[in-house]
């Protein structure tokens, strides 16, 4: 049985830098971190691998740079890794970057199960997940926030659904996306840090992977983004004297301004 | 207009009769002050009217240094600004600060390399640009509580776990500027004004001659923030800092920066048995270079935290804690991953050699690793406040008790010992953490009842004699304040106490200044 987590390389802080002509987020290898929301996949992948006595591998598309969050995640106990890594992917949309990612899984064989983080904190999208699964053909459930059962052939979960939780029954193979608090990710251990330097890992490009190239990196993302900025903060304040009762004159009025509702 | 600083001590600003230590004091009036001139201006009026003055920063402090004991308080905390930096000849850079700014924002601005410069001159300007392009920088001091305000830090001379590597705040000072009680002042660079012998004469900007004499006591050879700090020939700054508020206010200070190492990696390294791991301490401390922190947690203390965990979402987040019974928190200080590697598996031999295994361990090598083991570190002293909390509304006698203790290196197993001993002897709940690697663990017994409190205290005088005895420190990092005033008393003896008070004569001739702190009332610490 085997186990794919899907693993994205984000900024560590919210100052990104934008790509004047692409529109698209400079990577980097400095201030780089796992996807926080992907750790808790990690987590369940470990889970789950030593419950299903599964294979476990970390997948990501990324640069050259992204195999140390690789191994950071086998030092967290995944078995080994896998880095899609080549000039032709960059710029991919979600579209594209799936695409990428249903190669690379077929490239290990195929997985019983894979795993992602709900989202990923830069782009924001939660589009990857849905989108993997349908290129790999397989059933996929989001937001899930608990296995209540797993056997090689099938799952119980609960997901996160507006108002409350949903429990569903998935056959395998399946893909899933992970809610945070699903678990609480642990920290490597020393072994496991030696572990990770040594884990077996491999990264491959473009044409090992037989990619159409209509369907990678910028040529094969049919999002383009248009124009990217940092919204303008617009706000005001206005400092209030008088009375309890003037004030609250003034401050209906103000609302009643801004709401550009009258009183009723 | 101006007395209008003044406040009078009304129910909004009850908050300022206490601090950390959860210790309550009382007062008549309490001025804001937010630049020189109006601390001229209260100074002034308490001083003709006799007035005791009572400094206050955040009052994160542990030893009651800043609750007052009647009179003003002037709380400095609207003086928060960043006024300049500055670069020596070798690169190094200084910056400058008023004393009421916070050093988790202090921290946040220097990693963010973004200041306000309203009002700095062309070569502070020149620095900052300068400090741009510089590689990255952090100021070493880093106490447990990152709310504390720089001049508490400077008043008490802190520490904090990366002190084991870096030292306390007094190393990291290079000027300060002191208001005298008369509104004199003082200013003090590093390395300008020295003792001859135990004498010292300080001059102020505006000429007055302060001519002191230094206690004659040998302060002893471990970490240490009680009393005067005197020696031979010492830099007369010296004095100033860990003065605990009694002879001027700080009204500026220099602290200088360091670059920030490549790699910053922490590991909790849990061991079965406490000897294993005060083994361990001794190993790395012999073997390894580059440790910028090492930091101790019993068994108990693990056991308070693990029940925190299972019974209060507030302490949700910490990791799950493994069965073991003793925590030693190893942080590695490297100029790259790859020494942070060598030396982190280095460590993993280590833990072998001491009966350890490599496998019960937590690294942190990433900012969210990291945050969760700072959770954990700063969980303990948490835990203990809120069960404090609760044991207080039920008997209002009842405060945390914690010790600030250090020994020289050869009495670290003797002193655990001896902790673990006496209060077992007395069936006293306690926990235990800190800084292992300076031998300064911090013993913090909850006591049940008002009996146990008191049966508390007179152990910890019993243990200040034999730490003195031992050549250590009855404070190591909280000051003395007024807390610890009897501790300090055992520690040195009545005759340095007497000069200690004339030394503070030279400075405070009313003796208006933070009364009550160093100075234990008569009878206490015999």
């Amino acid at each position: 049985m085997r186990i794919a987590v899907c693993i994205k390389q984000v900024p560590s802080t919210n100052e990104v830098r934008m790509d004047p002509v692409t529109h698209t987020i400079v990577r980097d290898a400095r201030q780089s971190v796992t996807n926080p929301f992907d750790s808790y996949a990690i987590e369940l992948a470990v889970q789950l691998g030593q419950k299903l006595n599964a294979e476990t591998w970390g997948i990501s598309m990324g640069i050259p740079a992204t195999e140390r969050l690789l191994r950071d995640a086998c030092a967290r106990g995944l078995d080994k890794a896998m880095l899609l890594t080549d000039r032709a992917f960059a710029g991919a949309d979600t579209l594209a970057t799936a695409y990428t990612l249903s190669l690379g899984i077929g490239y290990m064989g195929g997985a019983d199960l894979v795993l992602c983080g709900r989202m990923a904190v830069d782009g924001d999208t939660a589009q990857i997940g849905p989108e993997l699964a349908e290129h790999l053909g397989i059933p996929h459930v989001t937001d899930v926030c608990e296995v209540i059962e797993a056997t090689p052939t099938k799952l119980v979960v609960r997901r996160l659904i507006e108002g409350g939780t949903q429990r569903l029954t998935v056959r395998l193979p399946a893909l899933l996306t992970v809610a945070k608090d699903i678990n609480q990710p642990r920290m490597p251990s020393i072994a496991g840090v030696r572990y990770g330097l040594e884990a077996p890992f491999v990264a491959l490009g473009a044409a090992e992977l037989g990619a159409d190239p209509a369907h990678i990196g910028l040529a094969g993302s049919p999002t383009q983004v248009v124009r990217t900025y940092v919204p303008e903060r617009g706000g005001e304040a206005i400092a209030l004297e008088g009375d309890a009762a003037t004030l609250a004159e003034r401050l209906l009025e103000i609302i009643e301004e801004v709401s550009g509702h009258g009183r009723a | 207009m101006p007395y209008t600083l003044i406040k009078p001590m009304t129910e909004e600003y009850q908050v300022y009769l206490r601090d950390e230590s959860r210790t309550i004091g009382r007062a008549e009036a309490i001025a804001f002050v937010r630049n020189e001139a109006e601390l001229a201006v209260v100074l002034a009026k308490a001083h003709a009217d006799g007035t005791p003055v009572t400094l206050q920063g955040a009052r994160t402090g542990l030893a009651a240094a800043a609750v007052p004991n009647g009179g003003l308080v002037i709380n400095l905390m609207r003086m928060d600004r960043v006024t300049g930096l500055r670069r020596d000849a070798e690169g190094r850079f200084y910056i400058r600060l008023q004393p009421g700014v916070i050093l988790s924002q202090l921290n946040k601005r220097i990693a963010d390399k973004r200041f306000d410069t309203t009002g700095w001159d062309d070569s502070a300007l020149a620095a900052y640009a300068a400090f741009k392009e510089a590689p990255e920088q952090f100021f070493t001091p880093d106490p447990t509580e990152s709310s504390c305000s720089i001049g508490g830090m400077v008043a008490c001379n802190a520490s904090g776990a990366r002190s084991y590597r870096y030292g306390p705040v007094r190393e990291h000072v290079s000027a300060l500027r002191l208001m005298l009680t008369d509104g004199q002042i003082l200013t003090i660079d590093r390395g300008q004004v020295f003792a001859r012998g135990r004498r010292l004469t300080l001059t102020t900007d505006q000429g007055r001659r302060l001519d002191i004499r230094l206690p004659d006591y040998t302060m002893p050879r471990t970490k240490n923030a009680s009393g005067y700090y005197v020696k031979d020939d010492m830099d007369a700054i010296d004095l100033i800092i860990g003065s605990d508020g009694t002879l001027g206010v700080i009204t500026q200070i220099e602290v200088a920066l360091q670059p920030l190492p490549g790699a910053i990696w922490g590991a909790a390294c849990f061991f079965e048995r406490e000897s294993q791991a005060i083994d361990f301490v001794i190993k790395v401390r012999q073997e390894l270079d580059q440790v910028g922190a090492l930091e101790f947690f019993d068994a108990r203390c693990l056991k308070l935290l693990r029940t925190a965990r299972a019974e209060n979402p507030a302490f949700g987040g910490l990791p799950a804690i493994p069965e073991q019974r003793t925590c030693i928190y190893v942080e590695l200080h490297c100029a790259d991953e790859q020494e942070a590697a060598r030396r982190l598996f280095g460590l993993g031999e280590m833990m072998t050699a001491c009966g350890g295994d490599e496998r019960d361990t937590w690294v942190c090598r990433t900012v969210f690793d990291r945050d969760k083991l700072i959770f954990f570190r700063h969980a303990a002293p948490e835990c203990v406040n809120m069960i404090i909390d609760q044991r207080k509304k039920r008997d209002p006698v009842i405060t945390k008790l914690g010790t600030d203790m250090a020994v020289p290196d050869r009495h670290l197993k003797e002193v655990m010992a001896m902790y673990h001993r006496d209060l077992e002897a007395l069936g006293l709940e306690y926990a235990i953490w800190g800084h292992v690697g300076n031998n300064h663990v911090h013993v913090n017994v909850l006591p049940r009842t008002a009996e146990e409190h008191g049966r508390t205290k007179a152990l910890y005088l019993e243990w200040a004699k034999t730490i003195s005895q031992l050549g250590g420190s009855v404070s190591a990092e909280h000051g003395v304040g007024k807390l610890k005033a009897g501790f300090l008393r055992v520690m040195y003896g009545d005759d340095a106490i007497s000069q200690m008070t004339a030394l503070k004569r030279a400075f405070d001739p009313k003796g208006l200044l933070g009364v009550g702190n160093l100075f234990a009332p008569e009878g206490e610490g015999r």
